[in-house]
């Protein structure tokens, strides 16, 4: 072996024994668990464990309350990444224009919610969110809006929790996107101005092409991140009202530790896997038809 | 006197941005406001900005230890405290020792599978980390690092997004500069202290920023690892604590500013390095 | 390098020396377990009782020099939390276990049998068989909480009842009359998620939950109907408000201003409103048996146990603290701190039990508990509320709702069937 070699196998080889043992290794047993059926009766007594090959998933495709989860994930996904990315997009224009004093302070301020905490964070919201004594119906009464019943109603839920992860979130991004609109071509803008285009044509034609790599590994990243949800629901809405706030972290965690159902858990959570991976393949194609990637 | 445009557009601008500040801190101003708020006056409408008087009994009853009628009332939210800092520290730090070198490593040093093991490593980033966790959990439970620091370090110290960064920031030092240094016959640990390392500074504080706030911030896993409560991370107690003390709006925020705060200040004093990192220093001051 | 590269390094020198610092202190620290005497029992409690075990100690302690450490556990998480203790063999030596699940926790071995029959000799009746399986008990009973109705006095004053009356159909009228009187409040606090107050009616009509040697469910019956369309009409006259405990976060607080006047609770309501007597005097509110299709029966019941684990390293000193909470004594001392009713007959001839105010539950507890002992009945009695409140926010009919509880209890029970068919368990 090459002296480089030798230093080399040195410098990774901790880490990447860890990643074999804490990751790899768990991952291809969660493929074994999921074609069992892991119950507290096998954690009673081994031998009441079972193969059951598919049998785990073709149970979870008959749980209405998978579907659910589901479906609410999907929603999730759906409605907060447009909402996460245009919030911090919006932001990082705002921030990145030329007549903005004191840009430093601004970018802190705002990005200060990512660091903290999702829990202590979500405690703060459910009393922001509460119906009769919170700020955010306050704030809507002095407009004329009714109080809305946010951790409530079943149709709100959803909506309330977006809100809370976008605060949460949308720093981050900013940041990200605010890098990418510094280095969109100047001579390219100034070309664009000279001829004439309007604010919104320059935008479209130059910002646009120039950032959109970062839009779409942004958007990418944040997809997997709401497919993830599970603290917020666990500490805000404990899944309700109606079961519109499970998602499918949320079902894995009641199945598997709750209830003990490692089998089915397991199964939920290669489901998981794929969907996550589906998404990333879907993703980068678009972004490979658009030369984005 | 007409105002010109560009000024009008100053005003707007710098308006619009102070105004998103404040809607933005204002959920952590009022979790603030609300901690030192008297007991029972947040459950109030219209409700409280600020209050009637300052008042430390919420952080006191959160904090201290109470002895009533030979009996000990405590929230055990000090021990948290210590068991995060602790537990953070430490995943810091031996995060950074396993994920420096490595992406040094994957950078600049030529070994077999190196490009193999890369593809495997950024495939493997799709992968969610909660697939593992409940194998992961029996595994740990056969070696008997249930509800211990190990048990609670060990699964964060994969750190394959870390690998990633410092091979992304790697990857700009001229290689010049290292064959410069091997033929001067520098050993390759040699090149990687004295060389590699001090450029490679402020990635390395930005990394173990993000490190200690992602340790810092954990749920999920030390929620599922540690049952005694004389173990718990903060996240983990006061997510105990708000399932059954959900009336006590005041007490609630207390713990979430303990909670919220030292990261907070971490970050604010850091926070050069933190957004020099992910900025790339593209952007100017 | 230059001067660049030495201040570079400097940090990082210090940054890898400070985590090299605190590693070694960490490992100091987690080493050595500043033990001055005997090692603490350690004991998990839930809610109430986990706050305010520790005050029950202190005689432990002196009489026997060992320290206890109570952990109290929220009851919302209390059943991960016990299943994962096992699982990562994180058990204490003494725990408080809800009746019901001590099924579960023997099955899996967490929990050990009595080592005598002393220690369970003198409970009220109906305590003791929940905590039997096969031939051995498996724990102490310690408290028996069975669900009564708490009232608000004047508001039922006012509308002219001295008391809830004991039949639906007499109760329903009361309850219309006091809605007619206060129509922008509620007269009953169920939250639907609670799934208690269900339980009771379905157990008062005497529906039977479920068949075939407890593996399927029996949620098409006479009985369960009846009990589904009482409770579906309380929502639909307005008489119970259609909202989540998320949302009703201060139940104390509500029904002392009489946002409700009815809520079927436990005996450490009690505790709640001596706590909060400045907003609910003692003379506001009073207890009466819940109602039933034709006069009282069975209700839900929380009764809890003590019992040790199976892997405790001190098993004497285990079963001692476990002496020691449940004897008379120490049971009436903690139904005076938070209300919870003794599970020791003897404990019931004192006078601090014969008062009006506890005759409800004295006579509640002579009714036999019909609760079905499976382990997975934790589990079915949650996912029967959550269809019991789609089909009160509309989304179901009582019929669709219990063909679909049937469906998924039988899926719940889908192991058991198996091993029940097997001939593995009983």
């Amino acid at each position: 072996m090459t002296r480089q070699s030798r230093a080399a196998w040195l410098f990774t080889a901790p880490v990447l024994a860890i990643i074999a043992l804490v990751f790899v290794l768990p991952t291809v047993l969660a493929l074994g668990l999921s074609v069992t059926d892991y119950s507290i009766y096998a954690l009673a007594d081994w031998s009441n464990l079972r193969f059951v090959g598919l049998g785990n998933f073709v149970d979870l495709l008959t749980t209405p309350l998978f579907w659910r989860a589901l479906g609410n994930t999907a929603l999730f996904a759906g409605l907060g990444v447009p909402m996460a990315i245009g919030a911090s997009l919006a932001a990082a224009l705002l921030l990145h224009d030329t007549t903005i004093w004191w840009k430093p302070l601004w970018r802190v301020a705002l990005f200060a919610p990512y660091v903290t905490s999702v829990v202590a964070t979500a405690i703060v919201w459910r009393f922001l969110l509460n119906t009769r004594f919170g700020l955010i119906n306050y704030a809507l009464g002095l407009i004329g809006i009714g109080p809305v019943d946010w951790l409530g109603d079943p149709h709100a839920s959803i909506p309330a929790i977006l809100i809370f992860v976008t605060w949460k979130i949308f720093g981050y991004n900013m940041i990200v996107f605010v890098a990418a609109l510094s280095a969109v071509p100047q001579d390219l803008m100034e070309a664009a101005r000279l001829d004439g285009a309007s604010r919104w044509g320059r935008f479209r034609h130059v910002t646009l092409p120039a950032i959109g790599p970062t839009l779409l590994l942004a958007a990418v990243m944040s997809v997997a991140g709401f497919l993830q949800l599970f603290a917020e629901p666990y500490v805000m809405t404990m899944g309700g009202p109606a079961q519109s706030t499970v998602t499918v972290l949320y079902f894995m965690f009641d199945e598997g530790f709750k209830w003990w159902n490692l089998g089915q858990a397991s199964a939920v959570a290669l489901i998981l896997f794929i969907l996550i991976l589906g998404v990333t393949i879907v993703q980068t194609r678009i972004g490979r038809r658009y030369e984005w990637l | 006197m007409a105002l010109k445009p560009r000024t009008v557009r100053t005003i707007v601008a710098n308006a619009a941005v102070a105004l998103l500040t404040a809607v933005t801190l204002l959920p952590l101003f009022w979790m603030v406001t609300v901690s030192f708020m008297p007991r029972g006056e947040s459950n109030r409408f219209p409700p409280p900005f600020w209050p009637s008087r300052w008042s430390w009994e919420n952080y006191y009853e959160l904090l201290v230890r109470r002895l009533i009628d030979g009996a000990w009332f405590d929230y055990r939210i000090v021990p948290a405290l210590w068991n995060s800092i602790a537990i953070a520290a430490l995943s810091t730090g031996l995060g950074l020792l396993l994920t420096v070198p490595a992406g040094y490593a994957f950078a600049k040093l030529r070994f077999t599978g190196r490009e193999r093991l890369l593809r495997l490593l950024i495939a493997a980033l799709v992968v969610p980390g909660q697939v593992a966790m409940l194998p992961l959990f029996l595994m740990l439970k056969e070696i008997g690092l249930v509800n211990s620091y190990a048990g609670v370090i060990l699964p964060g110290l994969a750190g394959i997004f870390a690998i990633l960064f410092v091979r992304q920031a790697c990857l700009r030092i001229p290689d010049e500069m290292i064959d410069a240094a091997r033929l001067d016959g520098a050993s390759e640990a040699r090149i990687f202290r004295s060389i590699v390392l001090p450029l490679l500074a402020p990635i390395t504080v930005t990394l173990a920023l993000f490190m200690f706030l992602g340790s810092w911030n954990d749920f999920l896993w030390p929620l599922i690892v540690l049952s005694d409560q004389d173990k718990y991370t903060l996240p983990v107690a006061i997510a105990g604590i708000v399932r059954e003390h959900a009336q006590d709006g005041e007490l609630m925020m207390a713990a979430a500013v303990v909670t919220t705060l030292p990261v907070l200040a971490l970050f604010v004093t850091l926070q050069r390095f933190y957004m020099r990192g992910l900025l790339g220093g593209s952007v100017k001051g | 390098m230059g001067r660049g590269a030495q201040q570079g390094y400097e940090p990082t020198r210090r940054a890898m020396l400070a985590g090299g610092g605190a590693l070694a202190a960490s490992v100091g620290i987690a080493g050595c377990t500043a033990v001055t005497g005997p090692a603490p029992l350690r004991f998990w409690a839930t809610s109430y009782e986990g706050d305010y075990s520790p005050l029950l100690m202190p005689d432990f302690t002196r009489a026997t020099g060992i320290p206890v450490d109570v952990q109290s556990v929220p009851s919302t998480a209390a059943h991960e939390k016990m299943l994962t203790a096992q699982a990562g063999g994180a058990l204490p030596d003494v725990m408080m276990l809800p009746s019901g699940w001590i099924g579960e926790f023997a099955m899996i071995g967490a929990v050990m049998p009595l080592p005598g029959p002393a220690l369970a000799g003198d409970v009220v009746p109906g305590a003791l068989a929940q905590t039997r399986i096969g031939d051995r008990c498996y724990g102490v009973p310690w408290s028996v909480a069975p669900m009564v109705q708490y009232y608000r006095r004047d508001l039922l004053a006012a509308a002219g009842y001295q008391a809830p009356p004991q039949d639906w159909a007499s109760w329903r009228t009361m309850a219309r009359a006091l809605k007619r009187r206060r129509p922008d409040d509620f007269v009953l606090l169920s939250l639907l998620n609670w799934p208690d107050t269900l339980i009771t009616m379905l157990f008062q009509t005497g529906a039977t939950l479920l068949r075939d040697r407890d593996t399927r469910g029996n949620f098409r019956t006479p009985e369960a109907q009846a009990a589904f369309a009482f409770y579906l009409s309380l929502y639909r006259e307005g008489l119970a408000p259609r909202a989540l405990s998320t949302e009703v976060q201060d139940a104390v607080g509500a029904f002392a201003q009489g946002f409700y006047a009815i809520w079927p609770s436990w005996p450490t309501a009690m505790l709640d409103f001596e706590r909060r007597k400045a907003e609910i005097p003692a003379a506001a509110w009073g207890i009466a048996r819940m109602a039933g299709p034709d006069g009282p029966g069975p209700a839900s019941r929380l009764d809890a146990a003590l019992c040790v684990s199976a892997t405790t390293p001190r098993p004497a000193a285990a079963w001692a603290l476990v002496r020691h909470l449940t004897s008379a004594a120490n049971e009436l001392r903690f139904q005076r701190l938070i209300g919870n009713l003794p599970a020791r007959q003897s404990a019931w001839t004192s006078p601090q039990l014969a008062t009006p105010l506890i005759a409800p539950f004295a006579a509640q507890m002579r009714e036999p508990n019909p609760a079905p002992r499976v382990l997975e009945w934790e589990r079915i009695k949650i996912e029967m509320q959550l269809v019991a409140e789609r089909i009160v926010r509309g989304l179901l009919t009582i019929d669709q709702g219990l063909a679909m509880i049937d469906t998924r209890v039988d899926a719940i029970l889908a192991k058991r069937r198996a091993l029940v068919d097997a001939g593995r368990i009983a």
